[in-house]
Parts: structure tokens; sequence; C-alpha cells
């Protein structure tokens, strides 16, 4: 039989190890910590399997009368937070050396998933940062960088809605990429801006799949193959989505006689 | 070179806006990645091509990384993810997309190949430097331990 403090003890483990997977950390990283924690609260028997799509936590007390349980936890929808990935491994760390009970345990970790460091309004502008430096970097001019922070924000605005929306991640970048081109074809209408080409290619960067590729590579360097080819795959259909959306709203505008 | 330098630095900052990089982190993370981009700036200016630049901007990014890492003593994701960014070949995929829709299938391929292995060098780059990080640390460790069980050995051959 369970008991029922070792019941908590896995809860308290998956619910850090899902809080870290939809952050975007490592799967090496997330097993650790998980394994880390069941150790810590003397369970000699903890193997963890986990995928960017779940986690599986296998668990035995040792005594010859007790049962093995196996306990899965889906993982949707993940959105990338630094924050939460080193809080957590703190977190690990202190519970780990020191004798927090297991309730304190989950209250902090409800506190961590709770938390957000930088407001709404400060990441729009980083949206907005990212798009029209980058025009700069590429050599656009000074009404091009104007013009490109704006459309970084209306589109990062837009992103969130269509996350709240819960469309898939394929029609969410095609969303976002044809209303960075269509906007930016507006705008160098109106005047507020020259070069299109360096506005998109500045306002595409922030969807640009640079996370999955990195973690991809540290994925399979790690072993765990799967989750390497699964974020791989999300690369390729994210650089795919928004190729697919910004020459889409291009083509109608050519259709219609513009000359991008 | 200052000014790409600011840019790029600037660029990052908004990388670790968006991905919640912990405040104590945003100065080093956000030099990291301008730093990879001048590597690569560089490595353009002395006439390599692209994909070259793009291996020798990641392997900076990635040393760097690993040691702020050590340095700061936290996870290298939270330096390397923002920092990678710059990288990523946006322009040759736009580009790749451009020349498609111009119906020009020479060019498509000549650019689509370029920007895949611009990707592909990020990940043999990130691949590489961990590697060997951890080669290096391991080697390391084994020196230690070799000294630790041998001390006595060793103080006793010094002194003669």
């Amino acid at each position: 039989m369970i008991n029922q403090v070792q019941k908590k003890i896995l809860i308290l483990a998956l619910f850090a190890g899902e809080i870290m997977l939809k952050s975007g950390a490592e799967i090496y990283r997330v097993e650790d910590t998980v394994t880390r924690i069941c150790k810590a609260c003397n369970i000699p028997y903890a193997e963890v399997f986990a995928t960017t799509t779940g986690i599986f936590v296998s668990v035995d007390e040792g005594s010859a009368h007790s049962d093995m349980h196996t306990f899965l936890k889906r993982i949707r929808n993940s959105n990338i937070d630094l924050e939460k990935i080193s809080k957590i491994n703190e977190f690990s760390r202190t519970f780990t050396t020191t004798s927090l009970s297991i309730d304190e345990g989950f209250e902090h970790l409800k506190e961590i998933n709770r938390s957000s460091q930088f407001s709404f309004l400060w990441r729009v502008l980083g949206a907005g940062m990212i798009a029209s430096f980058f025009t700069l970097m590429l050599g656009g001019s000074f009404m091009d960088f104007i013009g490109s922070f704006f459309i970084g924000i209306i589109t990062y605005f837009a992103t969130i809605l269509f996350e709240h929306l819960e469309l898939n991640l394929f029609i969410k970048d095609f969303c976002s990429c044809a209303l960075v081109a269509f906007f930016a074809l507006i705008f160098v209408g109106m005047g507020l801006g020259h070069h299109t080409h360096l506005m998109i290619i500045g306002s595409i960067m922030i969807f640009l799949p640079g996370v999955s590729i990195t973690n991809a590579v540290r994925d399979s360097l790690s072993g765990d193959l799967l989750s390497g080819l699964t974020r791989a795959m999300e690369a390729i259909l994210v650089a795919v989505a928004i190729a697919a959306g910004v020459g889409f709203i291009l083509k109608i505008f050519g259709a219609f006689g513009g000359v991008y | 070179m200052w000014l790409q330098f600011f840019y790029a630095f600037a660029s990052t900052a908004g990388f670790c806006l968006i991905f919640n990089v912990p405040r104590r982190h945003m100065l080093s993370a956000s030099t990291v990645g301008a730093l990879g981009w001048i590597a690569f700036q560089y490595a353009l200016a002395l006439g390599h091509g692209n994909i070259a630049a793009c291996f020798l901007g990641s392997c900076v990014v990635a040393l760097l990384s690993d040691i702020c890492s050590r340095i700061f003593k936290d996870a290298t994701t939270l330096f390397i993810i923002p920092g990678i960014l710059p990288l990523v070949p946006g322009a040759g995929m736009y580009n790749t997309m451009l020349a498609f829709l111009n119906n020009n299938f020479t060019k498509m391929t000549q650019i689509g190949s370029e920007t895949i292995l611009m990707a592909g060098a990020i990940a043999v780059a990130l691949l590489v430097v961990a590697s060997l990080i951890k080669v290096i640390v391991t080697i390391k460790r084994g020196i230690f331990q070799f000294y630790k069980e041998h001390k006595n050995v060793i103080t006793k051959l010094s002194k003669r």
C-alpha cells in the first residue's frame, strides 16, 4: 500500500517537474529534479521518464509488502519562462539540503508557479525592442526603427490573444507572421519606414524557433533522443508556418498589383 | 562595430524580457548575446562564409554561457537561449521564401540550403562546446582524484 505521505511527495515532485517542463527546461534537468526530490524524502526507488508532452514517475517504497506505483502527468501548452527554471533549481537545492516539510515545499512551488517577474507591458516592450533593434542591426534607417517597434508591439499583443483562443502552434505562428507582413506593408505605404524586407525580417525574429533548436540539441546530447526529435520537428514546423504566413500576405499584395 | 554591439545588446535584452530571464542575470545574458553577434560579424568581416561565421558565433555564446553559469551558479539554459537567438537565420529564411514566391527555384535552393546549414551550424557548435566542456571537467576531476589518492607518493617523490 502507498501511504498518504508518499502520495504527497509524489504530487510535489510531479508539480515541480510540470512547472519546469512548461517553462522550457531540458529533459535531463526535469528528470534530475524529480528524482532528487523523491530521494530527499526517503523513497529509495524512484524512476522518471519525461518527454516534452508528459512525465511518468514510478515509485516503490522498498519494503517486502509494498506495491509499485506509477504516476502520469500530461503537459499541454508550454511557454518559455526562464525565471521559473532558475527558481525551481534553487528550490530543489534547498529542499534536498534543509529539512523543509512537504506542505511548506508545496506552498513554495505554488508561489513560484504564480509569480511572474515582468509585467505584461514590460514583455510587450521587449517584443518591440527585439523587432526594432534587429531592423537596425540588418541596416535599417531610423524610420524603419520606429515602424518595426510598433509592428513588434502589435503582433505580440495578437500572439497573446491567439494564445487565449487556444489556437494550435502552426495556426498561431501563421496568423502572427501574416500580421507582421500586413502591418509592414501598411507602414511602408504610410511612409513610416522605407525597407519592407528589413522590417519584416526584424519583426519575425520574435517568433523564430531558436529555443526549439537549442533545446533539441541539448536534449539529444544528453541522450533524450525522443524529445530531441520532437523539438527539432517543432522547429521545422514553426519555420514553415512563419514562411507561409509572410508569403501568403506578400502574394496577395502582389496579386493586387503591389510591388514588394 | 560598437553600434552593432549596442544593437545586439538591446535586442538580446528584449529576448530576456520576453523569456523572463531573472533580473540579476539580464546584464550578463545580454552581453553574451551581443558578444556572439560581434563574433559573427567579425568572422564575416574576415571573409568567412555565413555558415562558418554562424558556427563561430554560436561557439562563443555556448562557451560564455557555460562560464557565466559557473560564475553565477545557475542553469546554462538561462544564458544560451537569449544569446543564441540573434544568430538564428531569420533573414535567410525570409529570402528563401521570397525566392519561392518569385518562382526562382535555383535561388531558393541556394539560399535555403545555406539557411538550413546555418541552423545546423548552431546545433553543431552547441554540441561541440558542450562535449568539450564535459571532457575537460571529467579530466580535471580525474586529475584531482589522482592527486588525492597518491598524495603521499607525490610528496615523497618531490622531497627526494
